[in-house]
């Protein structure tokens, strides 16, 4: 049935086309983590580096103020030479100095000699008597340069390497790395739960919507403490609550017409028989008016009864009594009390003994129906073919029960449609329009599939105009 | 079978006049009731061969007339119901009734099946005058049947299942067969009947009803009366 339809169509039309809310979600919180894990290194990187390099000028400074004033004391308590200057700086291990004395550079080793000095510091400390600090970069390695100046006595200029403090931050620098993918992966791992949380609530509605579509109309959404959720599950839920009762009150209404029916047919179909039983005294018009009456007084009894059975179907109050039946005994006990009970009967050798298991009395009704359309709409004299298949993939054999007419056949794209309610099939021009009120067929699909069978409808297996209409059943066993 | 009386118990008054004009047709004198307490009353009164009764009826209900008439009377019960539900036709069957019919019908249907009990109540075949099954004795031609030397109280239906059982002892009969030799149904009766007409019988005739010694089951075949 269609009822699902609508709310299937409207899920499917609410599916974004380019990525889903998962996927959007995941990507949303992997590109903040991305995001986040490089603005710490970055920031973390640039704290160490700042603190790092200070700390060595500092250090820088501090030491060669000291070593600056041992200098400044040596050459002016020898003004004439450097040389206790440059003695007593060997002696506590100071290579990368350099001293401006007398308009002479003294020391240095290479490649710390004047010549890679900046003039600028140069400048400012040699000319302009400023001490002052600057990072260089000598040959690759990075030194904190800093001068100091006695003026009348001289400069002193002292390399101090940064090598170490950039090996540390060569560290820092890896570990921040580590700890930047490692907090990006979490991210990821955050995004896909959150984006699966999120999510979930949206499949749990999917699959109800799903199982409401299937026909449990009585499923709902469980009730949830998230006010976010709440509204979708309430809404879902009211939502659902209308649907059943709307096809509750419409499957109620269907059994209760045909049950208000039940008493005039039961007055309607005793009289027209105590009326049969003087059609003799009854003048010619009368006669055929009451042949009329009876036979759609018949025909009306078919209806509700029908009616009835299809509105059990649509309570789910139908209670199968399963029989193990010999398929080839009941098809001709079936067609014996049908409409056409000298129809022709094939049962192949191997369908004589097999067994099924269903309530007899469905599956007459299954038989009956096939029958009746296949007079009403095949002319000529149908006949019923039993047969046993054996899947290759199946371990039960199938039981088919085939009735075949010799009408105009049902044209391809009609065939699933003839098995919907009061459906007559477009060709309903070419077949007697007025007979079978198009619910034989669809009784016969529902009690099939009651039963785990199907049904279907195929042209003629040897070329000849006219339809097949096949039943298949389990086997349930065959007796050899 | 001229002269039989029929009860008609239902409260739709077009339903029982359509029905009392179909069944005269056959020949038979019909009673009508449109209530379980007229009902009663008339059944006293007219002594019917055959009660035809409609389970939705307004004070006591089918099920109940079934029963209250049964503590009196073995007279065969048709029931009417609206569904073949399970429900209603089992609890219609072990209210006591003999068959039933769901409705609409045809008025041949039910003159079919009245026919059919009728016939029970005269049994067909007297062959053996005594028929001795442990402590079970049966008596066809008087109707009686003995447990231990005491008369059994069995309704006609009841007694028919259990001739037709003894007719050919040890021997299994399936649902068909009985339904076919007790009931007059063909391939398609409800086995229900045969199932709920011998759940009645073996509380009548067993010492142990759910452990039956006489009247047993033998699974997918159908029943067998042994000693």
């Amino acid at each position: 049935m269609s009822e699902g339809g609508w709310f299937r169509r409207l899920l499917h039309r609410s599916r974004p086309a380019a990525l889903g809310l998962r996927r959007r979600i995941l990507l949303t919180i992997t590109l903040g983590a991305i995001a986040l894990s490089l603005f710490l290194a970055v920031t973390t990187y640039g704290l160490t580096q700042n603190s790092l390099v200070r700390q060595a000028e500092d250090a820088a400074v501090t030491t060669s103020l000291r070593n600056a004033q041992g200098v400044f004391r040596d050459l002016r308590s020898n003004p004439s030479t450097a040389q206790p200057a440059v003695e007593s700086l060997t002696n506590i291990g100071v290579t990368r100095y350099l001293i401006r004395y007398q308009e002479e550079w003294i020391g240095g080793v290479t490649p710390y000699v004047d010549a890679n000095l900046p003039e600028q510091i140069v400048e400012r400390v040699v000319d302009r008597g400023i001490p002052s600090r600057q990072i260089v970069d000598i040959n690759g390695e990075l030194n904190v340069l800093v001068g100091w100046d006695v003026p009348g006595v001289g400069s002193y200029f002292q390399f101090s390497s940064l090598e170490e403090q950039k090996s540390t931050l060569d560290s820092v620098r890896i570990a921040l790395f580590f700890a930047s993918l490692i907090s990006t992966g979490l991210g990821v791992l955050l995004g896909i739960f959150s984006a699966r949380r999120a999510v979930r609530p949206l499949s749990t509605a999917a699959q109800a919507a799903s199982a409401i579509a299937g026909g449990r109309l009585d499923t709902r959404l469980e009730s949830t403490a998230d006010p976010d959720l709440g509204v979708l599950t309430d809404s879902f839920n009211d939502m659902a609550e209308a649907l059943q009762l709307r096809v509750e009150r419409d499957a109620r209404f269907a059994s209760d017409v045909s049950h208000e029916l039940r008493s005039p047919l039961m007055t309607l179909s005793a009289s027209v028989e105590v009326m049969e039983a003087r059609r003799d005294d009854l003048p010619e018009r009368a006669q055929s008016a009451l042949d009329l009456l009876s036979s759609d007084v018949v025909r009306f009894q078919g209806l509700v009864e029908d009616l009835l059975e299809i509105s059990r179907f649509d309570a789910g109050a139908i209670r199968l009594h399963m029989e193990e039946l010999l398929v080839a005994e009941f098809v001709r006990q079936a067609v014996a009390v049908s409409a056409a009970p000298k129809l022709r009967l094939e049962v192949s050798e191997r369908s004589e003994m097999a067994l099924i298991r269903g309530d007899k009395r469905r599956l007459a009704r299954v038989v009956a129906n096939l029958i009746d359309n296949a007079l009403a709409y095949g002319g000529g004299e149908p006949h019923i073919v039993i047969s046993v298949v054996e899947p290759d993939d199946e371990p039960m054999a199938h039981i088919t029960i085939a009735v075949i007419d010799d009408g105009a056949g049902v044209p391809v794209e009609e065939r699933d449609l003839i098995f919907e309610r009061f459906a007559r099939g477009g060709g309903a021009g070419r077949r007697t329009g007025s007979e079978g009120a198009g619910l034989g067929l669809s009784l016969v699909d529902e009690h099939l599939k009651m039963h785990g069978g199907r049904v279907w409808v195929e042209d003629r297996l040897d070329g000849q105009s006219g339809a097949r209409f096949v039943i298949e059943l389990m086997a349930s066993e065959l007796t050899d | 079978m001229v002269g039989t009386r029929i009860l008609a118990v239902e409260d739709d008054e077009r339903i029982r006049s359509a029905v009392k004009l179909a069944l005269e047709d056959e020949g038979w004198t019909v009673d009508e009731a449109e209530s379980g307490e007229e009902a009663i009353e008339k059944f006293n009164r007219c002594k019917p061969d055959v009660v035809l009764i409609d389970i939705m009826l307004p004070g006591i209900d089918g099920f109940e007339l079934c029963r209250t008439l049964r503590r009196t009377s073995d007279v065969p019960v048709v029931m009417v119901t609206a569904r073949n539900d399970t429900h209603d036709v089992v609890a219609g069957l072990e209210a006591g009734a003999d068959d039933y019919l769901t409705k609409p019908f045809a008025p041949k249907e039910l003159s079919a099946r009245i026919r059919a009990l009728l016939r029970r109540i005269r049994p067909s075949a007297p062959g053996h005058a005594r028929l001795v099954f442990g402590d079970l004795e049966l008596i066809p031609d008087e109707g009686k049947v003995l447990r231990s030397g005491e008369e059994v109280h069995l309704t006609k239906t009841e007694f028919r299942l259990l001739c037709e059982l003894a007719e050919s002892p040890g021997k299994v009969l399936s649902r068909e067969a009985l339904l076919d030799k007790v009931w007059g149904y063909d391939y398609f009766g409800d086995g229900r009947l045969v199932d709920v007409h011998i759940r009645r019988l073996r509380t009548k005739i067993e010492a142990d009803p759910a452990n039956p010694r006489h009247v047993v089951t033998v699974r997918g075949l159908g029943y067998r009366l042994q000693t």
